[in-house]
């Protein structure tokens, strides 16, 4: 939205601010509950185990499992286009910054935060309100929605496909289809539940995406940028320092209190003692 | 177990009368049965070594015989079978299940028992003779033996009738607990059946023919759907195809003729068509012909499928590396505010 952020501050004094308007946090618990569904009832027609029969049956056969396989496909159809022509409105009528939109600065970002990782630079990145992992999920996310969308179609109407386009389509739709669902459970078990749980900066659950907000310092400090957009300069100074500054005995007793915090949730968070 | 002297010559002595021709069993209702005995053919037989005719004929150890108390002459057939269970118990039982049997016990007395198919006094072992076994079946099931004469195993089996591995009658339907191919779950199973010879690479060989044909079809809609069918996940609204769908029962024929490419595809339309009535020539070409597809034959399947096994592991490994770099960042982060405090 283009139209500044709310703001909010909590009882305990945590300022937040909104991240994901009411429709944002609806559309994901809906997309949430369609993959599950496209997954529960996909992924046993094509793995020949004894599981796959025994969810079938669930559903009350393959029959019935393939009806309500092509009802969540129509609901993300239409979940689908529903989303890109509200952002296309969105954009067109200056209401909405395209802040998912991957751009030249995103592969410099992510050079950089390779560099980072690596111990060649002191500091990651200064992110935008979606950094490039973000963008790169959510393009990954709309490029593999469109794949199982087109390639759902042609196989639910093979008939029609082969109407307007060669028939060649309908058998490599079918493995598209298939492989794009691995593709995509792979990348949502691997890459979005170790973003949004797993990692130790979030674990154990990044609750943004449910509530809409989120704390001012955790923004600051993963968002610089936007955090800057909204808040100006405000603050930054001393959180670029304290990030410069090479630990030893340099260490002052301001900053101590917000490290040892740091340090206190990050040792109770180590995911090793968690599991 | 081998005849003994005594049976032998006891067997012999029956012989004196029943060598003759002939003196035939006559019943109420005016039906006669011959009694005679081609001695030569029946020591020929299986039993011939082994079995006198008393072991059989249990009830008669004397002349004049006891009289025989059937109706008429197929009663009298009917009834004699049930001498062969004291031995062949198993193929008795199995025959029960059969849709021979339920014939027979639902009245219809033209239903075949054990010495209509066997004989009584000939019998070989059917391993021995397949190529008979058509001719057996045909003595009822005239029509659809003329046409399995003319497919593909058919033929095969006249060519080459000591060959084990060609299909005859009785290694489709079975031949004691023969079920009728006629129900659902016949049909959702069918394609194990061809499966279990077309998916055999040795056997397939031996005739020129490929043996993916089985797994292309298990990958296909139809093939995959069949098999879960088959294997219990309820039942199917629609028929769905399955080997016999597009070429045929007993009537099996090549599908392709060499070099006719064109006839070909047609003739994939045309068996579509049996289901999918206004299937196009676009949309038969979506069936790849039990091919794997390769750049050749199908190079949009070919290029999706590369596509995938270049990209999906590509991508992930990326994301697993993030991912331990990420930690690996974070702890050395944690190691340096340890040292610092």
């Amino acid at each position: 939205m283009n139209k500044p952020p709310k703001i909010v501050t909590r009882e305990d004094g945590t300022v937040m601010v909104e991240r994901f308007s009411p429709i944002r946090r609806v559309e994901h618990t809906l997309a949430m509950v369609t993959f599950v569904v496209l997954v529960l009832t996909g992924f046993p027609q094509s793995l020949r185990g004894d599981v796959s029969l025994w969810i079938m049956n669930l559903f009350g056969g393959l029959d019935a499992m393939r009806r309500v396989h092509r009802i969540a496909g129509i609901v993300f159809c239409a979940h689908a286009g529903a989303h890109l022509l509200s952002i296309v409105i969105g954009i067109v009528t200056g209401r909405m910054r395209p802040t998912l939109l991957p751009t030249p600065q995103d592969l410099r970002d992510a050079w950089h935060n390779l560099l980072y990782y690596l111990g060649f630079r002191e500091r990651g990145p200064e992110l935008p309100k979606f950094d490039y992992r973000q963008k790169f999920e959510y393009i990954g996310l709309i490029l593999g929605g469109m794949v199982m969308v087109f390639s759902g179609l042609i196989l639910m109407f093979p008939m029609q496909a082969a109407q307007l386009l060669p028939g060649q389509l309908i058998p490599a739709a079918a493995v598209a289809h298939s492989k794009e669902a691995v593709l995509a459970l792979l990348v949502l078990v691997i890459w979005h539940v170790y973003s949004v749980t797993l990692s130790p900066e979030v674990f154990p659950l990044d609750r943004t995406i449910f509530s809409g907000y989120i704390d001012k310092e955790e923004l600051k400090e993963r968002h610089t940028l936007e955090y800057r957009r909204i808040f100006g300069d405000e603050g930054l100074e001393e959180a670029i320092e304290e990030a410069v500054e090479k630990a030893p005995e340099t260490s002052d007793e301001a900053k101590t209190s917000t490290d040892s915090a740091r340090n206190g949730s990050a040792t109770q968070n180590d995911p090793s003692g968690a599991i | 177990m081998k005849l003994s002297k005594a049976a032998a010559k006891a067997s012999e002595g029956c012989l004196d009368c029943h060598r003759e021709p002939d003196d035939p069993l006559k019943f109420p209702d005016g039906s006669k049965l011959s009694v005679a005995i081609d001695a030569k053919a029946y020591k020929a037989s299986a039993h011939g070594a082994k079995l006198g005719c008393q072991d059989c004929h249990r009830s008669i150890s004397d002349h004049p015989h006891p009289k025989v108390g059937a109706r008429n002459a197929r009663a009298y057939r009917v009834a004699a079978s049930e001498m062969c269970k004291r031995c062949h118990y198993a193929y008795y039982t199995r025959s029960l299940d059969g849709i021979h049997f339920k014939q027979l016990a639902s009245g219809n007395g033209k239903a075949p028992t054990c010495i209509d198919c066997h004989d009584a006094h000939r019998m070989r072992s059917p391993r021995k003779v397949r190529a008979e076994i058509p001719k057996r079946c045909a003595s009822c099931h005239e029509k659809v033996s003329k046409v399995y004469a003319l497919s593909v195993h058919g033929k095969a089996l006249a060519r080459a009738s000591s060959a084990k591995d060609v299909p005859s009658c009785t290694d489709c339907h079975g031949a004691h607990r023969n079920l009728d191919p006629k129900t659902q779950g016949a049909r959702a199973k069918v394609h194990e059946l061809c499966g279990k010879c077309h998916s055999d690479k040795k056997r397939m060989k031996r005739y020129g023919l490929s043996a993916n044909v089985y797994s292309t079809y298990l990958d296909d809609f139809h093939g995959r759907s069949n098999a879960l069918y088959a294997r219990g996940a309820g039942k199917a609204k629609k028929p769905m195809a399955s080997c016999v769908s597009c070429h045929g029962v007993h009537d099996i024929r090549r599908f392709k003729e060499p070099g006719q490419k064109h006839a070909l595809r047609a003739r994939v339309l045309t068996v579509c068509k049996k289901c999918h009535e206004k299937a196009t020539p676009n949309f038969a070409d979506a069936w790849l012909s039990h091919y794997q597809p390769t750049l050749a034959s199908a190079p949009l399947v070919w290029l999706v499928d590369w596509a995938y096994k270049l990209l999906v592991p590509f991508i992930i490994s990326a994301l697993v590396l993030h991912i331990l770099l990420h930690l690996y960042r974070l702890r050395r982060r944690k190691s340096s505010v340890r040292r610092s405090s």
